[in-house]
């Protein structure tokens, strides 16, 4: 899973998969805005067939943030 | 998904590769590959940033400037937006200003929009934002309060497009709006004609008929697009509440889908020929293995689904466009179905063309597309075997290829769902041309049979109008401007409000030519635009349909331009020739005239002039020709 999720941080924010680690996030990434936030929590639910609401969204703002909330939605 | 990521992996490497060698239509198949299999966020966003790194020149893509307002966020759109053109060839450059802001750039002429200068304009405006009396307002008006809210609409909407119009050419996409998902008055709402369905309905019946008042108006159906998804999936409540972002994501890519069907139709790219498999396609089953009676077409499933699917494609050739046939069988189990299968709908006579044999069916393709003299980027094969279809994409990468699904019940809407066919204009011509083209067959045999050129010249009995481009002929002549490639000087593009703005000045000559000969009418097959400046007549444009090409119809047209010239006292006329690698037929048109090479641009744009006084081109004797047009007398 967490390559997947690497793969999808990758192609949404343009970075290189292989470089995504627990330091990135919102704040520390120059292409992750609020439009390319929207952006990647859509195809995180594509991609793992699920759906997030307003508050998982306001809280995914880093990688282990978003890993966490996955494991939380996919084994709930 | 049915790919393994080693797979669509390979497909991404071998897509930038294409991108970055400069091979379009290569880059444009495998771009085509990847969102058919995922047209998901993450493969578009993907694709739309290799695009943006891409060598936009050495692809030689279609630049098209296309301005977005609306009334939502619509920053969204973009990564698809840009996609979905690319797929049809065009370098899509977009403004898109701040949400909300759409009357206040329509209405001042110093806005960025205008400033932009826009190919296109979209106005996305959802209903809300526009008529809020018929959407969240409706309870607090009284009944009588509607017509004065529709009245306010359409006041408001005229005054928009003057403005527009006053300020820019570009041709205008208006959405149309989509009844409220959840109606205040339940059910009861459709049982009176001021219920909000019906008071929507009413005010996209005005946006239609103002799309008939104003040239280069044309509405995008919006409700209609939202209604095939169905507005509970096509609406995000969640993201519209937090991000001022009200469509679903994912169906952005279905959006920008339906704006590319108009852009594709702007820039001459409408596809004019759909070539046909024949086993599992028109029909159930393999005919040679299963012979005519073992074939599955009639009204039990699955033969049910092939004929709903003949249904379809013979709509098309009512609408103009041609059918072809390009089949691995034996060519009489082919003959013997279409004479005496009594269910087939599509008959021998629907097919412009028809190529049985078991070689390559990209060198069928090749043939047809000579023998129908158009372009194979004109084209669409539909197959139900993808590896036929691969064998094509990889040879003639330039077709569109449609590999149907497994289920023949959605062949329908695999084959309509992009419009491939959808053009801005359908002229009674588009409705004959089927016929005209049989017609044009016995033309061909005529020509045959004649002796001389000009002895068949005359046994075709042709009569050429020539009529000034009036608002009836506007739309088809536009039309010409942007599908004609082979025959066209300057291969210059107009939109419709374009042409009519020139149609209203006295200097400017739009001359639309019509042709019928002894098997029947063609309808308007040539146009020229010439502007008198000075005492020179100045061609812009100048063009046949390929239909007409190879009858001397040029030369009456010439003709036809020397004598108003002549009439409006010109001394000079003078034309250009752009090359291109489409127009070989038309780049001696100047010089078997008698016109003499002025000068040569570095590019190869060639101009040349002719002296009146001293010659003329002479109308040619084989035609009888009439005239409608009045021409200025000289000021």
């Amino acid at each position: 899973m967490e390559e997947q999720v690497r793969q999808v941080m990758g192609d949404v924010l343009n970075l290189d998969p292989g470089s995504i680690d627990g330091s990135t996030s919102k704040d520390s990434t120059a292409s992750w805005d609020s439009l390319s936030h929207i952006n990647l929590i859509v195809a995180l639910e594509q991609e793992f067939q699920v759906s997030f609401d307003v508050s998982e969204i306001e809280s995914m703002l880093g990688y282990s943030d978003i890993l966490e909330t996955l494991e939380r939605k996919i084994h709930a | 998904m049915t790919s393994s990521p080693n797979d669509l992996s390979a497909i991404r490497s071998s897509f930038i590769n294409s991108l970055q060698a400069g091979e379009k239509f290569l880059a444009i198949e495998l771009a085509r590959t990847l969102l058919n299999r995922d047209q998901g966020l993450r493969q578009v966003t993907f694709i739309s940033r290799q695009l943006e790194k891409s060598p936009r020149t050495k692809l030689a893509l279609r630049p098209l400037k296309v301005a977005l307002l609306s009334s939502f966020s619509v920053e969204f759109l973009r990564d698809a937006l840009a996609v979905y053109s690319f797929l049809s060839g065009i370098d899509l450059h977009l403004y898109l200003p701040g949400f909300g802001q759409f009357q206040q750039e329509i209405r001042n002429p110093a806005s960025g929009l205008y400033a932009f200068s826009p190919d296109v304009v979209i106005l996305a405006v959802e209903g809300q934002d526009w008529v809020p009396e018929i959407y969240q307002e409706f309870l607090d008006k009284v009944p009588e309060g509607f017509d004065k809210a529709l009245a306010r609409f359409q006041e408001e909407l005229q005054s928009l497009v003057q403005i527009f119009r006053a300020n820019c050419k570009a041709t205008l996409l208006v959405n149309n709006f989509v009844p409220p998902t959840w109606k205040k008055l339940g059910i009861l709402d459709n049982q009176s004609s001021t219920g909000q369905a019906q008071l929507v309905h009413r005010v996209n019946e005005s946006l239609a008929s103002s799309c008939q008042q104003h040239p280069g108006l044309f509405i995008v159906d919006y409700a209609g697009l939202v209604h095939r998804h169905g507005a509970l999936r096509w609406y995000d409540d969640r993201m519209n509440l937090y991000a001022r972002a009200p469509i679903a994501l994912d169906m952005l890519p279905w959006l920008s889908r339906e704006y590319t069907k108009f852009f594709r139709g702007l820039t001459g790219q409408t596809k004019k020929c759909l070539v046909l498999d024949l086993d599992n396609t028109l029909w159930g089953g393999v005919l040679g293995e299963e012979g005519l009676t073992g074939i599955q077409l009639g009204p039990v499933y699955p033969g049910n689904a092939y004929l709903a699917f003949q249904n379809a494609i013979l709509d098309l050739h009512k609408r103009g466009i041609l059918l072809a046939v390009a089949s691995k069988n034996n060519l009489a189990d082919v003959e013997e179905v279409f004479a005496h299968h009594d269910k087939m709908l599509l008959k021998r006579e629907h097919f412009a063309s028809v190529h049985i044999d078991w070689g390559l069916k990209s060198d069928s393709l090749l043939k047809i597309a000579s023998e129908l003299n158009i372009g194979l980027e004109h084209m669409v094969l539909v197959d139900d075997n993808p590896a036929e279809c691969e064998e094509v994409a990889r040879r003639l990468p330039m077709v569109t290829t449609i590999a149907l699904p497994a289920q023949p019940e959605k062949f329908v809407p695999e084959l309509l769902q992009d419009g491939w066919f959808d053009g801005l204009a359908f002229s009674s011509e588009d409705r004959r041309r089927g016929e005209l083209y049989h017609q044009r067959d016995e033309a061909e045999s005529l020509r045959n049979s004649s002796g001389s050129l000009e002895e068949f010249y005359r046994n075709l009995e042709m009569q050429v109008t020539f009529a000034s481009v009036t608002k009836a002929s506007l739309s088809r002549s536009a039309q010409l401007t942007q599908k004609t490639n082979q025959f066209n000087v300057t291969t210059l593009r107009y939109s419709e409000a374009e042409l009519a703005e020139r149609m209203q000045h006295p200097n400017w000559v739009l001359t639309a030519a019509a042709v019928r000969d002894r098997f029947g009418d063609n309808g308007i097959v040539g146009f020229s635009m010439a502007q008198f400046c000075a005492d020179t007549l100045e061609i812009d444009t100048f063009l046949l349909s390929c239909r007409v090409i190879g009858r001397g119809i040029e030369s009456a047209m010439l003709a036809h331009l020397c004598n108003q010239a002549i009439q409006r006292g010109a001394r000079l006329i003078r034309g250009r020739v752009i090359p291109t690698p489409k127009n070989v037929p038309a780049r001696d048109l100047f010089e078997r005239h008698g016109f003499t090479k002025v000068s040569e641009a570095v590019g190869g744009a060639t101009f040349w002039a002719l002296e009146l006084q001293l010659n003329m081109v002479p109308m040619p004797t084989w035609m009888k020709v009439h005239s409608d047009v009045e021409v200025a007398a000289e000021l």
